[in-house]
Formats: structure tokens, C-alpha cells, sequence
């Protein structure tokens, strides 16, 4: 089975298309400045060799027909005809309530993803748009929508609530949704099965550290509690984000700069976090050096980082009653040794020993980074989300069709 | 390291049929004073590439000058980041020949005419100029609030693609647009000019043929009347503003708002409905033509009826009685 999986940008598009034969990925790329000056398309196939395909790329269906395109073309292809697909996934961010599973799209489902993009103005338009693309190119194909938000649908309700009048919970459904949870998911089974043990009693902290960050608490294979809330904006401290903050300072901010709502929020997501206390970066790679070099308040943006993540792991543990895993992924989490050990330091107490010699050095594998005997095991494991929406994408069409036993 | 394969991405569409060009992906500006600027700006942001056409090489830079500007203060209050400052400068870019606006699929009209004698004839020229480089589907408009737009496209060939769009200069980020239909306006491309106006998020306000549309015609009475009441010395004039601020929960007061307008541009519309409607409600104040004819003309030149610093901060008030206009 052959699925193609897409995640679309407000002027992007990625994608990844995967043989799930044998769990191979065949072709992937990326489209690119969508609708604006100097579009294009990186394909980048199987054999590592990349091509750059420029041109006017007008709008997401479009950029979708071109990935079609390349995919099937004689020349830079990895198909023959379009019908090898099988099935495309599609990355959505905002589930609300409503899908707590990947789902097969329907008219249903769309109109609930229309019905939610209140929820992420930003986000899901253009998983939308991707979707109608689709419908529109080659209309018989199943589509599957695999959301951000669906694993922490097991949240229990005193975790995601906000201590705020209930009505407003009724009225606007404003409550803590929590995101990455693809990636959560991927991992922390991931890790399980690495391990050899059943999610079953387990207690799994993993932490998604990249340019947005969030940690999930994973209780017996499900969400228990994230850090992440009603948006993207609550937790740790991101690449540009707050994260956390009291709600009476931002009040206060916004009176003194004599700013609305719409700056306040350009002020929390991308002035802030990172690039806001250091005032240099919001790559970490950047602050690091700056940091070598004895800069302040990068140094300073670096302790404030790990000292939020170290709080999240403690106040997950408490929450879970213990930790048997802590897990690190996402682009921070998997090449950075040293944030790693930051984040570590002074948790020996919980039983989290980091073995600094295994740790040091290793990036972006699947490894066990804790002491040997040490009562928390804490592993670096990749995150692939990509990888997740296509497993689903096959087993909820696989499902499909067993229900579809209609006599012929 | 290996390297790339460069393609030219038309080749791998999946029929062999030509794209539509999808509407809006370019527009033109002409003039690019303070309304030029600003719409180009608002379509820009939107992911709109933007040709503004100027008279001079000067005025192209000072136009990008003062854009840049605008978009340094909205980092400076935080409401934009520097990598979206680039992206939308980006997309904007100035030229002293019309034939650039040839693949522009909406062309607005933003010119500052000096004497309004000729306001009419010169709006009249630059269709016309339009017209001839453009393509027949092209939609053109005035960004004029004053001027009948079926007196504009009177002349031109294809009347019916004519509009008049009023955007908002005085708070760009206000999130309306007016919408005017000429009498040769057709359904077709009134119906693409909502389409542009809810693409650049903006709430279009549909608004019968008429100079001054619904926003000029109640400000300028209420200017005329707030001068009125200052002239009759029943308030100063912070006074004024500050009742019509607090009390009505208004962002500006009549005054303070004049100044951000441009005096000059108000006394003009005042002149235009006063010919228009013959009626001396619309007759500029005594106050307003001395403050024109003493070319202090607002915050842009850092006086009219408030004294400004450079900074745009209020530092002086009261034409009337301390100092002599």
C-alpha cells in the first residue's frame, strides 16, 4: 500500500510519500512561498538525489497537482500511474473535541473542520485547502485526516480545563486541547516497543523540544496531560513563544504599549520566548554560540529553557504519581546533548540519572541516554510523524473497507 | 557536495492545460502618496504582489522610504516581525512606466491632484492610460471618495469594469473597505471587487453612487461643526476631541483626526461636495481654509491644528487664540 501524506502550510505544502510494505519512504519534498514571487518545489527521491522544480505555484491545489505530478512523472518519479496511491493522509491541527481518532473525510468531517477553524484560524484553512485539492484532482481517493489534537483527547477533564467561568467552556469551547499529538503518540509507543513492554502501567513524560515545545504526560499509552493549551502559545518556552505567563502581566502590557489584541498576540508568539530574552535568535544553535561566548542573556535564555522543561517533568511525575520514561524528541530534543543534560540535572531525586558520556555526542537516533540501573529510563527517540499519519491512514482504510461488506 | 537538478515546475502538471491565473496575484497602484502606499501595503501583506507606478525615480524611493517606516513602527509595537516587514516589502515594487501593470488583473487609482480644477481630467488621463495596457478583464478603480466613478470610466472602452474603492487611510488597519458601483459598473466585477476586498480581510461596505460616500460626508460635517463650536469658543479644542473621545468612545477626536488626514485633502472634499451638493453644510469652515492656506496641513508636516514633534506626539495646540494662524 502506497500512501501519500501531506502536511499544508499557510504557504507550504510538505510531503512524504511512503511504501508502507515494508515502512519505506519512497519520495519526499517539500512546496514552497505558495502564491508568491519565487515558488517552487524540492523533491527529494529515495535514492538521497535531490531536484528543484521552479515556477509559478498559484495556490495549494496547485502545489498539490504538481507533487501529483512529479511523483508520476517518467523522469523524476517514483509511480507510474496515480492509482498506485492508495491513500493520502493529511496532517490536521485542530480537532476540537469532536475527533478524539484519525478520521476518514467526509463531508462530515470536513464541516467540522470548517466548524474548527475558529479554534486555529491559521492552522486549518489550509489543511482544508489541502484536502479539497484533492477531492478536486482525484476525487476517488480516500483521504484521512490525522489530528494534532486527538491524543490528548484522553485528557481528563480536571487537567484540561481552565479555572475560568464554565460557561465560557459552553459557549466558545475554551479549554486546553494540547498539540504535537502525533508526535507524542509516535514516541512514546516508539519507545515502548524499543523497550519491549506493554504501555500498560507505564509512565511516560516525553518531551517534543523544536521550535514549538510541549511536553505530554503518558499514562498507560494515553495522554494524561500537556502543556500545551488552548493554542500553541501555553507551556514552555519556544523558539519565539511566552509559553507560560500570568495573564495580569499581559493585561498590563498591553495597556502600558497601548496595543490590541491582535499586537498582544504578535507580541507572545513571535517576540517573545527564545528570541525575546536573548534578543538574538530564536535557533538554539545561534544562542548556543552566543552563549560560548559569554553573552548573558543568551546563557540566561538557555537556563530559563531547560528550568521550565525540568518543572514540567516534575509536575508530570507528580501528576502520574512517578516516572518509569522520559523521552526527548523533536529538533532540540534529538541533536542537542547538552540541553538534554540541562534539563536533567538535578532530577537524579526522581530517579532520572542521564549517563553524560552516552549522551554526549549522539543525535538523532534511537538511544537509551540513562545510567545503567537507574531507576527512569531516558531515551532519545525521533520523532516521525509523517511515518504515524501514513500507519494511520492504512488502518483506518483498511477499516473502512472491512465495514464496507455490502453484498455485490 | 551533489548538485541540484533545476526544472522548470510547468512541465510536471498533471493536464497540459495552461493555469488560470488566479485573480489577484497582482495588482497596480497608481500614485504611491500615503493612500498608495497604504493599500499596497494591505494587498502585499495578503500575499499580493503590488506594481506601483510613480512620476519620478525620488518619489519611488521616498514612497519605499516611508514604507519601510510604517512597517519598522508596527515591529516597534510589536505587531509584525522583521522577516514579515522583508516579505511584504518584497512584493512591492515601484516603476515609472504603465506598461508594467500589463499582467495586473486590478489596477486602483490613488493620485494626489494638487489644484481641483483638474482632479477630474488628470484621474480621467491615468484610466485611460490604464486601459491601454491592461487587459480587457482588468478592473479598474479610484480609491477616491469624492469623485463620481461613471464620470471617470465615462470615456474609457470597456466602462463596465470600472469601481470606486474607498479604504480607510486615517487607521489603515481598520477592517472595512466602502464599495461603489457606477451606473456601468457590471454585476461581474463588482462581485471580483468583494472578492478582492474579503481577500485583503476587509469587510466591503456597499455604498450607492455618491461623492462622499458614507464615511466622508458624516466626518466632514462633523469637522465643520466642531470647528463651529470652537470658533464660537463654547470649548478649546483638546476639549472638543476629548468629549467626542471619551464620551463617545471614539479613537480620535474631530481635530486630532483632521491632522492625520491632511487638512489640504479635507479642504478639497469639502470643495468637491459643496459642488456636488450645493448645500453649505459641506462648505469648508473659516477654520479649515485658513489652516490650508497656511499650508499647515496636519501631522504629516508636523502642524495643523495641533503643533507636533517629529516623533508625532502632540506638543502644542489652539489655532485659534494663543498663536495667530
Amino acid at each position: 500500500m502506497k500512501i501519500l501524506v501531506l502536511n499544508c502550510g499557510s504557504s507550504s505544502i510538505k510531503y512524504q510519500f511512503f511504501s508502507l510494505k515494508d515502512n519505506t519512504l519512497v519520495a519526499k519534498g517539500i512546496v514552497e512561498k505558495i502564491g508568491m514571487k519565487g515558488s517552487f518545489l524540492k523533491h527529494e527521491k529515495e535514492n538521497g538525489q535531490k531536484v528543484m522544480f521552479e515556477g509559478e505555484i498559484l495556490d495549494h491545489e496547485i502545489g498539490v497537482e504538481y507533487i501529483l505530478g512529479v511523483l508520476s512523472s517518467p523522469k523524476h518519479g517514483c509511480i507510474k500511474n496515480l492509482n498506485e496511491i492508495s491513500a493520502v493522509g493529511h496532517r490536521v491541527v485542530h480537532g476540537g473535541e469532536l475527533f478524539t481518532e484519525s478520521k476518514l473525510v467526509n463531508d462530515e468531517v470536513i464541516d467540522a473542520l470548517v466548524k474548527y477553524t475558529e479554534l486555529a484560524p491559521l492552522h486549518n484553512p489550509p489543511n482544508l485547502k489541502g484536502i479539497y485539492a484533492l477531492r478536486s484532482l482525484i476525487p476517488a481517493i480516500p483521504q484521512v485526516a490525522v489530528f494534532d489534537t486527538a491524543f490528548h483527547t484522553s485528557m481528563p477533564k480536571h487537567a484540561y480545563m481552565y479555572a475560568i467561568p464554565y460557561a465560557l467552556y459552553k459557549k466558545y469551547g475554551i479549554r486546553r486541547y494540547g498539540f504535537h499529538g502525533t508526535s507524542h503518540r509516535y514516541v512514546s509507543a516508539r519507545a515502548c516497543e524499543i523497550l519491549g513492554v506493554n504501555p500498560e502501567g507505564l509512565k511516560i513524560v516525553t518531551c517534543h523540544l523544536g521550535n514549538g515545545a510541549s511536553v505530554c504526560a503518558v499514562k498507560d499509552g494515553l495522554s494524561v496531560d500537556t502543556s500545551m493549551g488552548f493554542t500553541p502559545l501555553e507551556g514552555l518556552i519556544m523558539g519565539t513563544r511566552s509559553g507560560d505567563i500570568d495573564m495580569g502581566a499581559v493585561s498590563y502590557i498591553m495597556d502600558k504599549e497601548k496595543i490590541g489584541t491582535k499586537s498582544a498576540s504578535t507580541l507572545f508568539n513571535k517576540h517573545s520566548g527564545l528570541l525575546g530574552i536573548s534578543g538574538i535568535s530564536s535557533d538554539f544553535r545561534e544562542i548556543r554560540e552566543a552563549a560560548s561566548k559569554g553573552d548573558e542573556r543568551c546563557l540566561l535564555a538557555i537556563k530559563m529553557f531547560d528550568y521550565r522543561v525540568r518543572k514540567y517533568i516534575g509536575s508530570y511525575a507528580a501528576a502520574m504519581g512517578g516516572i518509569d520514561v522520559l523521552i526527548f524528541t523533536g529538533g532540540i530534543g534529538e541533536n542537542s546533548d547538552v540541553t538534554r543534560a540541562g534539563i536533567c540535572e538535578g532530577l537524579e531525586f526522581l530517579g532520572i540519572e542521564l549517563d553524560e558520556q552516552i549522551n554526549a555526542g549522539s543525535r538523532g537516533q534511537e538511544i537509551l541516554i540513562n545510567k545503567p540501573g537507574a531507576r527512569v529510563k531516558i531515551m532519545v527517540v525521533p520523532t516521525n510523524e509523517e511515518l504515524m499519519i501514513a500507519i494511520d491512514t492504512q488502518r483506518i482504510i483498511a477499516e473502512s473497507k472491512s465495514q464496507d461488506t455490502r453484498p455485490e | 557536495m551533489e548538485k541540484m537538478i533545476v526544472e522548470s515546475i510547468e512541465d510536471f502538471g498533471l493536464s497540459k492545460k495552461k493555469h488560470q491565473h488566479t485573480l489577484f496575484s497582482k495588482i497596480g497602484v497608481i500614485g504611491c502618496g500615503k493612500d498608495g502606499q497604504n493599500i499596497a501595503r494591505i494587498a502585499s501583506s495578503y500575499g499580493i504582489e503590488v506594481i506601483f507606478i510613480e512620476l519620478s525615480k525620488q518619489r519611488i524611493d521616498f514612497a519605499y522610504e516611508q514604507l519601510g517606516k510604517i512597517l519598522d513602527r508596527r515591529i516597534e509595537n510589536w505587531g509584525m516581525t522583521q522577516g514579515e516587514k522583508k516579505l511584504i516589502l518584497s512584493r512591492i515594487r515601484g516603476s515609472l512606466d504603465y506598461k508594467d501593470l500589463k499582467e495586473c488583473d486590478f489596477v486602483i487609482e490613488a493620485i494626489r491632484t494638487e489644484s481641483s480644477a483638474r482632479k477630474i481630467t488628470e484621474r480621467k488621463e491615468v484610466f485611460k492610460k490604464v486601459e491601454k495596457v491592461v487587459s480587457p478583464d482588468c478592473i479598474i478603480a479610484t480609491n477616491s471618495s469624492t469623485i463620481i466613478i461613471t464620470e471617470l470610466s465615462s470615456e474609457l472602452e470597456h466602462r463596465d469594469r470600472c469601481v470606486s474603492l474607498h479604504f480607510f487611510v486615517q487607521s489603515p488597519e481598520a477592517k472595512i473597505c466602502e464599495v461603489v458601483k457606477g451606473l456601468y459598473t457590471s454585476d461581474a466585477v463588482y462581485d471580483r471587487v468583494l472578492t478582492f476586498v474579503k481577500l485583503v480581510n476587509r469587510q466591503a461596505i456597499p455604498v450607492e453612487e455618491s461623492a462622499g460616500l458614507i464615511s466622508i460626508r458624516l466626518y466632514t460635517a462633523l469637522l465643520n461643526e466642531a470647528c463651529e463650536v470652537l470658533m464660537e469658543g463654547v470649548g478649546s479644542m483638546s476639549n472638543i476631541d476629548t468629549v467626542w473621545k471619551i464620551g463617545f468612545g471614539m479613537r480620535f477626536g474631530p481635530f486630532e483626526l483632521a491632522d492625520i488626514l491632511g487638512i489640504d485633502k479635507i479642504n478639497r472634499w469639502m470643495e468637491n461636495l459643496y459642488s456636488e451638493f450645493g448645500d453649505p453644510m459641506y462648505m469648508a469652515s473659516p477654520v479649515i481654509k485658513k489652516l490650508n492656506r497656511a499650508k499647515r496641513f496636519g501631522k504629516h508636516v508636523c502642524w495643523g491644528f495641533y503643533k507636533y514633534d517629529e516623533g508625532g506626539k502632540i506638543i502644542g495646540s489652539s489655532p485659534m487664540n494663543s498663536e495667530r494662524i
